[in-house]
């Protein structure tokens, strides 16, 4: 016959302080571990959601990102000829030959930031086709606008809509808001190629091209007939590999952080077993009277186990919410969290505690509970009901 | 209990315990440590998992300590304020005319400039650049760098060999690189593929550039029919730290206007602003070390309630026959200092274990997250780590250890009994 549920869960409430400090040395433990896991995983999101299946990032054969390339306008002329690419109704290729430059841009804080600035033609929206203009309007060519990223015009001075922002040479008018789902073009700002070119002082004018694939087109032909063209020595990438590249400086820091939470839990279970070897000392009496009234060694097991469980899976949803508390507002005290990705450009971050995120918490809190709750609920059942009721 | 007080008394406490009561406030924590030590040992179990959990919670503050302060210890050790960085104002990627260099050096006060051109060189394109490289002038090399320690035979190899490099030893041990090896990295700037020999080294373990001649890079460039007649920064020393601020004005006056507007800074704030982006990494990795070391306090405070909580009873015949509430308070506070602070301490001792094993595991953390990675404990974290376990033992054990000295004996006689 097993205990009720019940009893465990009187039991824990029973001793409020034990069981206080232990559910909060938990839930600490947890939101550390939440709060590491998701500025990564946020990180992660807003690389990896950055980009479409159906676009291809070509650029010099060897460039490791955008920054890094150069593009000779020979090379662009010869792609727009390349079988496979997209066309709008008026039969012009859906190619987006773009310019990247990081200038330093000024915090609201006083420090300084490389900004990708990427200098585009009016065919980029349509190119990229989950960036919208949600605020404003596009640049005009020619006239000194831009248009920003989300993440940009809340982290850097003088980037709000209306604003003039300085940076490159030149002061430049900010007519628009970017806004693609979280991703890094939030990080970015765009304005006209040619002007950031001059800007720049670039001979080449474009770094790289972004094009998209025409529907039912062989990608990987092209990717191919791209890569294999010895006159240009051009490279052609999905755009999504492309930025799951650019992701994977994250994977090291995963490493670090599941390090963490190992060390972080066993330090917990620790304490949890400290917690229920307590309490199976302080009720050897009634453990006694249990097992006098026939309840089996392995329903008294079971009880013990289920109140550390019980204790973890409770400290867990008390740790998740406050790591999500706690992350809106690191999130909205430093106005985004900047990472220097792989090509020192900046991505602001939204430390956004998402669903998944919580799922190692949630199995680490579940480890404790049943590693700190199983020797103690061992020594539980081991007692032979004569002793026990002996000893009190 | 032997007690170890003060010689005259020696020996005469066990037979007279009501003695105790009457201490010299200095010595009691130390008179009673065997007692202390006992009331540890009675639950060996419970004082060795507190102990190994504080020691592990201290393990793992001192191991995200070391990122912040490798910040700190990066930007001392290799940042010196008489050497001042001279680029584009509008960013590191804008280029200035190579011709600048000459403008500089002739500026008074200016005791050597070298320019650096950043080659973006990997050992392997796919996996990207893993150290800083650039193209250098070498002939003042070793005088912008007096206090890297370069020896003279490496400063004259690399100003007498075309395809000569020097690295620094960071890369060296990470690469596992020696003296007189050729290696090649491509550009995944350029498009272009160099051979490097390496003819020494900057004797530092934080150190991870790789530097060559700017003529080489020149020469690959004339080969590709394409100029190189622009740089990306100019580094110059300047021979007196008073008048960095004067020279480093008269620097940006003098270009002002000009082909290229620049921003001259010291070697100290250039990178403290090349790793401002840094920041909010730092701020959480210190947030999450808070909420580690408040765990230490919760386990520690638990375990001290609920050894006072037992020993009830106890405690109460203590004063029962005559202890004083002083001297309870002052045993059970040593107990939970003690416990804690010897768990800090191997708790600081598996850090330096940790962290060595994760240097060595470690082996490409990409340039980005540069000094956050080196994970060195220092003796000042070290030392640390020491002092807020102490402090948590205090902070711990306190609230325990006053309420059971104030308890009142008739009373807690009568509950107990």
């Amino acid at each position: 016959m097993a205990l009720p549920i019940s009893y465990s869960w009187r039991s824990l409430i029973a001793r409020g302080t034990r069981t206080t400090f232990t559910v909060l040395v938990i839930a600490l433990v947890v939101i550390a571990t939440t709060l590491f896991w998701s500025l990564i995983a946020s990180l992660k999101r807003t690389l990896v959601s950055s980009g479409s299946p159906e676009n291809l990032v070509v650029m010099r054969k060897g460039a490791t990102n955008d920054g890094s390339s150069q593009l000779t306008l020979e090379s662009l002329q010869a792609i727009r000829f390349f079988e496979g690419i997209a066309r709008d109704a008026d039969g012009n290729p859906l190619i987006s030959p773009e310019l990247v430059v990081q200038p330093f841009f000024a915090t609201t804080d006083g420090g300084r930031e490389n900004v990708l600035v990427r200098g585009v033609e009016p065919m980029a929206l349509r190119v990229h086709d989950e960036v919208v203009i949600a605020e404003g309007r596009m640049f005009t060519p020619s006239s000194g606008e831009t248009v920003v990223g989300r993440g940009v015009s809340r982290r850097y001075k003088g980037a709000s809509l209306g604003d003039e922002l300085k940076f490159g040479r030149g002061t430049w008018k900010v007519v628009g808001i970017l806004e693609a789902g979280g991703s890094s073009f939030e990080s970015e700002v765009w304005v006209d190629a040619r002007e950031l070119a001059n800007d720049a002082k670039r001979t080449l004018p474009y770094s790289g091209v972004r094009l998209r694939v025409a529907p039912g087109a062989d990608m990987d032909a092209l990717v191919r007939r791209i890569g294999d063209d010895p006159r240009y020595a051009l490279e052609a990438t999905r755009e999504i590999d492309y930025y799951e590249s650019l992701s994977s400086s994250a994977n090291t820091l995963y490493v670090i952080v599941i390090g963490l939470a190992v060390l972080a839990g066993v330090g917990a279970v620790f304490g949890a077993t400290n917690t229920m070897y307590a309490a199976v000392q302080s009720r050897t009496a009634e453990i006694g009277t249990l097992r006098a009234l026939g309840f089996s060694r392995g329903s008294i097991l079971l009880a013990f186990l289920s109140e550390s469980v019980m204790m973890a899976l409770f400290a867990f949803a008390l740790g998740a919410i406050g790591a999500s508390l706690l992350g809106r507002s690191i999130s909205w005290l430093l106005g985004g969290i900047a990472f220097g990705a792989a090509t020192f450009t900046t991505n602001v971050i939204q430390l956004h505690v998402a669903a998944g995120d919580l799922l190692m918490p949630l199995a680490l809190s579940l480890l404790i509970g049943v590693f700190g709750g199983l020797a103690p609920a061992a020594r539980a059942a081991r007692m032979r009901p004569v002793d026990a009721l002996r000893k009190a | 209990m032997g007690g170890r007080g003060d010689p005259p008394r020696q020996g005469r406490a066990a037979r007279d315990p009501p003695r105790w009561g009457i201490p010299r406030d200095g010595g009691l924590a130390v008179k009673f440590l065997p007692f202390v030590l006992r009331n540890l040992a009675r639950n060996k179990l419970r004082s060795l998992l507190t102990a190994s959990a504080i020691a592990l919670a201290i393990a793992l503050v001192c191991i995200l300590r070391t990122m912040p302060a490798g910040m700190d210890a990066f930007l001392s050790s290799i940042a010196s304020n008489t050497r001042i960085s001279t680029h584009n104002e509008a960013g590191m990627v804008y280029q200035m005319p190579y011709s600048y260099l000459q403008k500089v050096r002739a500026v008074p006060g200016v005791v050597a400039a070298i320019s650096w051109q950043w080659f973006g060189g990997a050992v392997d394109a796919s996996r990207g650049v893993e150290f800083p490289n650039f193209a250098v002038d070498p002939e003042d090399f070793g005088r912008v760098y007096e206090d890297w320690n370069v020896s003279q035979q490496a400063l004259d190899d690399f100003r007498k060999y075309r395809d000569a490099a020097i690295v620094g030893r960071g890369t060296l041990e990470k690469k596992g690189w020696k003296l007189g090896d050729v290696i090649t990295l491509q550009s995944t700037l350029f498009g272009l593929e160099l051979s490097f020999r390496i003819v020494g080294e900057v004797p530092n373990p934080r150190a991870v550039q790789l530097y060559f001649q700017r003529e080489y890079l020149v020469q690959a460039f004339a080969a590709l029919g394409t100029p190189l007649d622009s740089t990306g920064m100019i580094w110059s020393r300047i021979d007196d730290p008073e008048r960095v601020g004067p020279v480093m004005r008269q620097i940006d006056e003098m270009f002002r206007n000009g082909e290229a507007e620049t921003t001259s800074e010291t070697e100290k704030s250039f990178f403290g602003n090349f790793f401002g982006s840094l920041k909010g990494i730092v701020t959480v990795i210190m947030i999450v070390a808070g909420i580690v070391t408040l765990c230490i306090v919760f386990i520690a405070a638990n375990t001290a309630s609920m050894s006072v909580r037992e020993r009830v009873g106890e405690i109460a015949i203590l004063k029962a026959i005559g202890f004083r509430s002083r001297t309870i308070f002052t045993t059970l506070l040593a107990e939970a200092v003690l416990l804690s602070t010897v768990a800090g301490a191997a708790g600081a001792l598996i850090s330096l274990a940790l962290t060595s094993l994760l240097r060595s595991s470690l082996v490409s953390t990409g340039p980005q997250l540069g000094p956050l990675t080196g994970f060195v404990v220092t003796d000042a974290i070290l030392v640390q780590a020491i002092f807020i376990a102490f402090f948590i033992g205090i902070l711990s054990g306190w609230l325990p250890a006053l309420g059971a000295s104030r308890r009142s004996v008739a009373q807690t006689l009568r509950e107990v009994f």
